[in-house]
This record gives structure tokens, sequence and C-alpha cells, in this order.
């Protein structure tokens, strides 16, 4: 009878240590959580203060060529009046500027579950798959694209970062969504027939592809002054 | 003593029971937490890293641009730093659309066919996507200047289209940005540059203080904007 009752005691308080040693781990690992959970209001606080300040340097811009354009009309000075002109139809160009025009809106969106049997980066969208569409937009006569917001110009920056993709400056989370502008009817034909969409459907991804007219495509954002970005490159007059 | 012994026996399952409670509800709300970290632990790092660099940066560009409005608000005619200011603008959105020729530091990378299989639009795309996102500032395919509006086509067995013209092999990539950066990512394991070695493809890669790429044609062929209406600020 003592032995059993000992037996017991032994095998209870074991079990106790062991649960109070397995719950001192875990309050540790729930600290390191607690910095995961501050980092992610830090990087909040941050992008908010991001959009507040791309909303101040609009404005200061706009104030600029406000006082610029005061002065050139005051003055006379035709030379100012003609520089402001050409900067406003070469940043047009360039895509500086926003613009209004009929297009598509393609929405895509990952798989919502996937079946197990596929590798798992199949039902993802990838940046190859956007920059399929991006061709294909631009094959048929797409005059400006945007996605997320973010204007693609030549150049542009566009890269499969983990869950996200990188555009230009910033990291977007899915749904993605390109906008573009040209002949609606041309550029809807040419993206919902591309193998790479149907394949696309195939795995579950969402392709949501629709024609849209009147609508606004926003401008590339600097981050710089003309100078900075001239910095790196010289113009070769010729 | 008997009483003794049941009281500690109590005491011990109860304190047992708590325990147990404690740990299951803790390891329930772990698996939330370790779901939230694995998708963005060294993520969120990397995000609030680039997020601060981006916001010094507009911090800094805020600063100068309010200077600037001060001095044209007080004086507007001892200097006309504005004039500057302007061509310097026109020049950089030039530049931006593709319209002019630059020179600057960067890669020259050439690529052909090895015999069996052939280069294909959707090669050099893909090696263009790669520069892209390694912050080039200008890129041409034989010296056609990749824009906005630039497609890459597949025509032939033998050439490719960009910008409306066929081009034909070897492809002359030419790239003005950080040549080691861009190097570093086309040399990635499963990168770019491993999977033409599979294909058995031709490839030299330069780097170059001086590669000149030029301007696009200005003729409306390549940069068309009759489908788009300015929208003012």
């Amino acid at each position: 009878m003592a032995k059993t009752y000992k037996m017991l005691m032994f095998m209870v308080f074991l079990l106790l240590g062991m649960l109070i040693a397995l719950q001192f781990r875990g309050i540790i690992n729930k600290q390191d959580g607690m910095s995961v959970k501050e980092m992610a209001s830090m990087l909040e606080a941050e992008e908010a203060e991001g959009e507040e300040l791309l909303e101040r340097l609009n404005d200061l811009e706009a104030e600029w060529s406000q006082l610029v354009s005061n002065i050139g009309n005051r003055q006379q000075d035709t030379e100012v009046m003609e520089l402001i002109k050409q900067r406003d139809y070469e940043f047009f160009r360039a895509g500086l500027t926003s613009v209004r025009g009929d297009g598509v809106v393609i929405t895509m969106q990952d798989a919502q579950s996937a079946d197990g049997t596929n590798d798992i980066k199949d039902y993802i969208v990838h940046d190859g798959d956007i920059n399929d569409i991006l061709n294909e937009l631009r094959i048929n006569g797409a005059q400006a694209i945007s996605i997320n917001g973010e204007r693609i110009l030549g150049t542009s920056k566009l890269v499969c970062a983990g869950p996200t993709i990188f555009l230009n400056r910033n990291r977007y989370p899915p749904p993605y969504v390109i906008k573009a502008i040209g002949d609606p009817d041309v550029l809807y034909d040419a993206v919902d027939q591309l193998p790479n969409v149907a394949i696309m459907r195939l795995y579950g991804i969402r392709v949501d592809i629709r024609k849209e007219y009147d609508m606004i495509i926003e401008k590339y954002q600097l981050y710089e002054s003309a100078d900075e970005w001239l910095s790196t490159l010289e113009v070769v007059t010729e | 003593m008997k009483a003794f012994k049941t009281i500690s026996l109590t005491i011990v399952c109860l304190l047992l029971g708590v325990a147990i409670a404690w740990q299951y509800s803790s390891v329930n709300e772990n698996l939330v937490l370790a779901q939230y970290e694995k998708k963005s632990m060294s993520q969120l790092v990397e995000e609030l890293l680039m997020e601060r660099e981006n916001n010094e940066k507009l911090q800094s560009r805020i600063q100068e641009l309010q200077q600037e409005i001060e001095v044209l608000k007080n004086d507007e005619t001892t200097d006309k730093q504005y004039v500057e200011d302007l061509k310097k603008s026109v020049l950089m959105a030039r530049v931006m659309a593709g319209l002019e020729t630059v020179k600057g530091t960067g890669l020259v990378i050439t690529v052909e066919s090895g015999g069996q299989i052939k280069v294909r639009a959707s090669h050099i795309q893909e090696l263009l996507n790669e520069l892209k996102a390694s912050d080039v500032q200008a890129l041409s395919v034989n010296d056609e200047r990749i824009v906005a509006t630039s497609e890459v086509r597949e025509a032939g067995d033998d050439y490719i289209m960009i910008n409306g013209r066929q081009l034909v092999p070897p492809y002359t990539i030419k790239a003005i940005g950080d040549p080691d950066k861009m190097e570093k990512s086309l040399n990635l394991m499963g990168g770019v540059l491993s999977k033409y070695r599979v294909y058995g493809f031709n490839v030299t890669l330069k780097k170059d203080d001086n590669v000149v790429i030029p301007a696009v044609r200005d003729d409306g062929t390549v940069i068309r904007t009759d489908k788009l209406t300015p929208v003012p600020q």
C-alpha cells in the first residue's frame, strides 16, 4: 500500500515538474511572440508615416509648381512658361502624371486551398505570371499600366518576396490588381486567352478580368529630386 | 497523518489540474503566434528597414523642397534656380521615358544559341525581369531601349520583336545600374544564367563603366499616349 502510494506521488510530481518546465518555456517563447507583435505595430506606424510624408511631398511639389508658374506669369517670362509646358508634357509621357482612360482591370488572388497533390507553389501568384500578363498587355497596345497603384515603367522592379510582391519601392500582399489603359476589348480578349491564365485558373488561382471605362491610373511616385535621380548616369547629347 | 496525506494529495492534484489547463491554453495561443511568426518575422524586419529607408528619403526631399519654396516666396529675382530645376526635371522625365541616350556604369550581356535550343522571347524576357529586379535605370536589347510600353514578342524561329522591330541573335542586353548587384542576382542558384547553361546558350558578361544605351525612337509608335488624358494633380 505504502509502495503504491509512493509510486503514485512520484508520478504526480514528475508530471507536475514537466508541466512547469514546459510552461516556463512557453512563457519565454511568448516573449519572442510579443516582439513579433511589436515589430508589426512598428511597421504599421512607419507605413502610416510614409503615407503622410507622400501626401506632404505631393502638396509641396504642387505648391512649388504654382509659385514658379506665378512668377513666370508675373514677369512675362516666356522661357519659364515654355519650360513648364514642356515639363508637363514630358512628365505625362514618362508616367510621372496620373492618367485617365478606358481599359481593363485584372484581379489576381491566390488559390483558396491547395488539395495537396501538387507543389504549394502552384497555388500562388508569381512574378513570372504577372510579367506574362504585363507583356501581353503591352503586345496589345496598353499605354499605361499599374499594379496595386504602383505605376509600371520600363525599368520597374517586380519581384516575388515570400507571399508578397515587391513593386518599385514597396511591398504588396495579394490580391494583385493590374490596371491597363488601352482598347478594352482587345486587352480583355488577349489576357483571357493567355495560356498561362488558363493554367493558373486550373490550380484555383482567381484571375478576374473586367473592362473598365474612364478609370484613373496613378503616376509613378518619385522619392528624390531630379538632380539626385540623374546623378548616377550621364545624358549623352547627340 | 492520514488527513495530512489526503490534503497534500488533493493540493498536488489541484496544482496539476491548473498546470494542465494553463499549459493547454498557452499551447493554443502559441500556435496562433507561430503561424504569424512563420509568415513574417524576418520579412517584418526587412519591410520595416525598407519603409524606414523610404521615409528617410522622403523626409530629406521634403526638407529640400521646403527650403526652395521659402526662397521662391521671399525673393524671386536674385537667382533663377527654378529655371535650372525645371530644365533638370524635363531632362529627368525624358531619361525615364527612354527619350535620351544615356551613359553610365553597368553590365553588357550577350546571349546566343549554342546549337540545339534557340533563344526565345521568353528567355530574353526572363533576363530583363531579373535585371529590373536589381534596380536598373536604363535597359536595351540590341540597342532597342526598353520603355514602359515595350513588348518582348516571339516572332519566328530566329528572331524576336521588341518595340515593333525585329531583332536577330546574338542578343546584346545592356543595363545601367549597379553591376555587382546585377551579376549577383543573375548568378543565383536556379537563376537565369544557370538555366541558360542548361539550354547550352553561349553567354558573355562584361562590367563596363561606360555603357551607352540609345534613346527610343520618338515617332509616336513606341511611346503612345493617344488613349491617355492627363489628370492634373
